[in-house]
């Protein structure tokens, strides 16, 4: 077990990857009651093209690794493991992202039973034709929640103003129709392809004691046999630089409508790892916050103007193949958002971000980072998926105090061009 | 392990909370201002959060403001109002981070609690007035916040629910208030108003982190109390919770839905500051808390008619909310199927897996609280605002001790009240 200190956080990580290939990392907090454990597969909505080294290619229905998510808490004794992790006292959950699905309890009492049944549950799948079925009716519901759901449409407007070709753009549930096609025969060649314990990372953080802990896992893991690791080819379709749509219009059930905007990465932006990535990351988020956060004055002029309400805001979203920065939100004002919009980037490109602006959010953006680190869910989450792009949680700080003001102007300048702005709005019927 | 202890201090006639713990990277305030729900101030309390946050005596202008929040390192502050019964209360809160943690930083605790205050007690004002133009803005803003309440529709639907269930009594009023109501109040109105609240209202402060008591203790004297009216703070009436239902009530509303939206509201005759309490919670807990729960296993599990089934209790009115989101053609059925929950709940109909369970997630989910800084100090303001002191060790042991005769006492008491649809237009002809 590899020991990694971060003296100025005050935080102690322990490594291993075992011999089948699961990465595990343990983060013990003292004094806290909780432990958070998750355990993640590199498989997320955009993998619906993948061989195995010496297999055949396979494409696979929309929406089938959350559907594999779901189906993953069915159980050979007919019992939902939910009710196992109930017994012990735990909160379980799922999610599945565009790159990543995650298997999670949090509990106070019992961590060892509650860690094993975690392990336990994601290494045996039992799928039946009835079980997938009755799940499809589940979801069915669920995909109509979030069609019910204006700020999801508009989320899914904007990547999809974005999109051509990559499969980002299709919503992670899928359809109802997608969905339809979905077989336990297709859940297991997904399954067997993408939660090979080398394809996968155990994340443990709370009240813990690592060397017991580790030793569990170890032990557990042992016991259990797994073919040996296959190479998977992923394979995404081609995309252009160029956006899909400049502007996409949708017309939904709306009091108020909703413009989301935003910047398409080109392609030799979305290739980076490790330190080089979270630098272009945190840059950008950077720009994005002199920008357009209430301590602009640019914020405050569309406010006072009731151009925009207090649900403006803004994110950046960064993954290999893809990748964007998108802000709006609720406005009665749309087309004189866009136009004072495309009228403050420009004029930012030639000012660029002063010395005081940068070193104000250079500090916003440490303490929110030191914010972050009370969250037993965000450091699990984030350093996971920052592992799989191998970069490091606990970078995060030390970067943005190297980071300088001439970073974030050459990332203003490569990032926010013209023709790589695309508009969602959504308009009441 | 043992639970973080408040020690609560007057200071005048103010309480203030603190709870030394060095588990979290950042030092934690809040604030609490309690006023009566009534249709007269409802509105007022809402804006009120949002114009204090503008500006202050020494940072008149919103951006200079938001950049002192900055250079103290991203001191995430907000202010916000929320219900609790019949009482509507104004919160604000600041997050400061703890320069143990960082590479150079001098202390930020004192400017912190200085600026907090200021905040709270020194917003800007002319002539005994707010600044109109914040007033102004903050009104737009207010407004469309009311009326998108509709476009998220489960929000709206829990909403509806609680308008046709409690009209005619405060608990009805909206969190944020009524849009008609906007339109009447000014800079002058609503800073009287204000000055009347902080004079009358009962007010509670909070520090929770590394931090010595004393020292917090002498600076919120000199910044908070020192700077106060010693007037006689009124309290705020508990609401009146035993409410006996006639006859259950059916209201339907069409909007534009994929989903039908159901949601129920029960009678418990039962609050925070009664002996059944925890019993209630584990009624509320085996009928529908949980993923283990009645409600989920049966329309969700079991039938497949959706994807979320899940009740909620509302501890300071003495009131039980299920929700779900069902196809249209199903409500009927799935209305049957939560009908039989509440009645198997008064048979007893509980086994022990599910008690066994219940008490487990339940206890789990109080001890979780005690991981994050705004949930240690919520859960230590709802005792006060019970007016029943209540330690964390206190209620988790009355929760084990529930029996199955306790909640199916608690159920024989439990009365349905309202059903309330949300569907879509189609169906009108």
């Amino acid at each position: 077990m590899e020991k990694l200190d971060h003296p100025q956080l005050k935080e102690t990580l322990y490594y291993e990857q075992l011999p089948n290939g699961l990465q595990v990392y343990l983060l013990p907090k003292p004094g806290f009651q909780k432990t958070y454990a998750t355990f993640t597969t590199k498989y997320g909505s955009i993998d619906n093209t993948f061989q195995r080294v010496g297999q055949e290619k396979h494409q696979v229905p929309d929406g089938i690794a959350h559907f594999l998510e779901h189906k993953m808490f069915e159980q050979e004794s007919g019992e939902d493991v939910f009710q196992q992790f109930a017994r012990q006292g735990a909160a379980a959950n799922a999610f599945t992202s565009f790159t990543r699905t995650a298997y999670l309890f949090s509990c106070t009492n019992n961590t060892t039973e509650n860690l094993l049944t975690l392990l336990n549950f994601v290494q045996e799948p039992y799928f039946t034709d009835q079980n997938v079925e009755k799940e499809k009716g589940i979801i069915g519901q669920e995909i109509k929640m979030y069609d019910d759901n204006p700020d999801w449409r508009s989320y899914f407007g904007l990547i999809e103003a974005f999109y051509q070709n990559h499969p980002v753009k299709i919503d992670i549930a899928g359809t109802v129709d997608s969905i339809s096609k979905i077989t336990k025969e297709t859940l297991y060649n997904c399954y067997h392809t993408f939660y090979h314990p080398s394809n996968m990372l155990l994340f443990v953080v709370g009240g813990i004691d690592a060397d017991q802990i580790m030793t569990l896992i170890r032990d557990n893991q042992a016991g259990k046999k797994f073919e040996p690791p296959a190479k998977i080819d992923r394979f995404y379709p081609e995309e252009s630089n160029a956006v899909s749509e400049a502007k996409k219009i949708m017309k939904l059930s709306v009091q108020t409508p909703k413009c989301l905007m935003g910047y398409k990465e080109k392609n030799t932006e979305v290739n980076r790892t490790g330190t080089d990535r979270l630098k272009q990351e945190l840059a950008t988020q950077i720009c994005l916050d002199v920008m357009f956060s209430p301590s602009s004055d640019f914020y405050q002029s569309l406010y006072d103007d009731g151009i925009i309400d207090e649900t403006f805001g803004f994110e950046y979203s960064l993954e290999p193949g893809y990748g964007f920065t998108l802000f709006g939100g609720d406005t009665h004002h749309p087309e004189e958002l866009i136009k004072r919009i495309q009228e403050e980037v420009p004029r930012r490109l030639s000012t660029g971000v002063t010395q005081a602006e940068f070193d104000r959010i250079q500090k916003k953006r440490i303490g929110a980072s030191l914010r972050s680190l009370n969250s037993l869910e965000w450091i699990a989450n984030q350093f996971t998926s920052y592992r799989f792009q191998e970069a490091d949680l606990f970078d995060i700080i030390p970067t943005l105090e190297k980071l300088t003001l001439e970073d974030v102007n050459q990332r203003l300048k490569t990032h926010f061009q013209p023709e790589q702005f695309a508009v969602s709005l959504v308009m009441p019927k | 392990m043992s639970f973080a202890t408040f020690k609560t201090i007057s200071l005048g006639n103010i309480r203030l909370h603190i709870c030394p713990s060095d588990k979290f990277k950042t030092t934690t305030l809040s604030a609490f201002i309690t006023n009566p729900l009534q249709v007269e101030t409802s509105t007022k309390n809402a804006l009120l959060p949002n114009v204090l946050g503008r500006g202050t005596k020494s940072y008149p202008t919103t951006v200079a403001l938001r950049q002192k929040l900055n250079e103290l390192y991203g001191a995430g502050s907000f202010g916000d109002v929320f219900k609790r019964g019949e009482r509507q209360v104004l919160q604000f809160g600041m997050d400061l981070a703890n320069e143990t943690y960082l590479q150079e930083a001098p202390s930020l605790i004192e400017d912190g609690i200085r600026l907090f205050c200021e905040m709270i007690l020194d917003p800007f004002a002319e002539n005994n007035q707010f600044s109109p133009s914040f007033v102004e803005a903050e009104k737009k803003n207010l407004k469309q916040r009311i009326d998108s309440l509709q476009d998220d529709k489960i929000r709206y639907a829990a909403e509806r629910c609680v308008q046709t269930m409690c009209e005619g009594e405060a608990y009805s009023l909206y969190t944020y208030g009524n849009a008609e109501d906007i339109g009447a109040i000014d800079a002058k109105s609503l800073f009287d108003y204000y000055q009347q609240v902080l004079e009358k209202a009962p007010i509670d402060l909070y520090c929770v982190g590394d931090v010595k008591v004393e020292e917090i203790k002498t600076l919120f004297a000199k910044y908070f109390d020192d700077k106060m009216q010693q007037a006689t703070r009124e309290d705020v009436p508990f609401a009146t919770v035993a409410h006996h239902v006639d006859k259950v009530k059916m209201a339907v509303d069409r909007l534009d839905v994929n989903q039908g939206k159901l949601n129920m509201g029960c009678r418990t005759q039962i609050s925070i500051r009664d002996e059944d309490y925890p019993a209630l919670l584990m009624y509320n807990g085996i009928l529908g808390g949980f993923a283990h729960s009645k409600l989920f296993m049966n329309v969700r599990e079991k039938e497949s008619l959706a994807y979320y089934c899940s009740s909620a209790v509302e501890s300071h009115k003495g009131l039980l909310f299920i929700q779900s989101g069902i196809e249209e053609q199903n409500l009927e059925r799935a209305i049957d199927i939560i009908k039989e929950q509440l009645v198997a709940m008064q048979r007893g109909e509980i086994t022990d897996q599910e008690l066994e369970q219940t008490k487990a997630t339940l206890s789990n989910q109080f001890r979780e609280g005690q991981d994050r800084a705004f949930e240690l100090i919520g859960f230590h303001f709802q005792s006060v605002l019970s007016g029943k002191a209540r330690t964390l060790e206190d209620l988790l042991e009355k929760v084990n001790a529930v029996t199955k005769e306790d909640i199916q006492k608690v159920a024989e008491k439990v009365e349905l009240d309202t059903i309330y649809c949300l569907r879509g237009q189609e169906g009108e002809k």
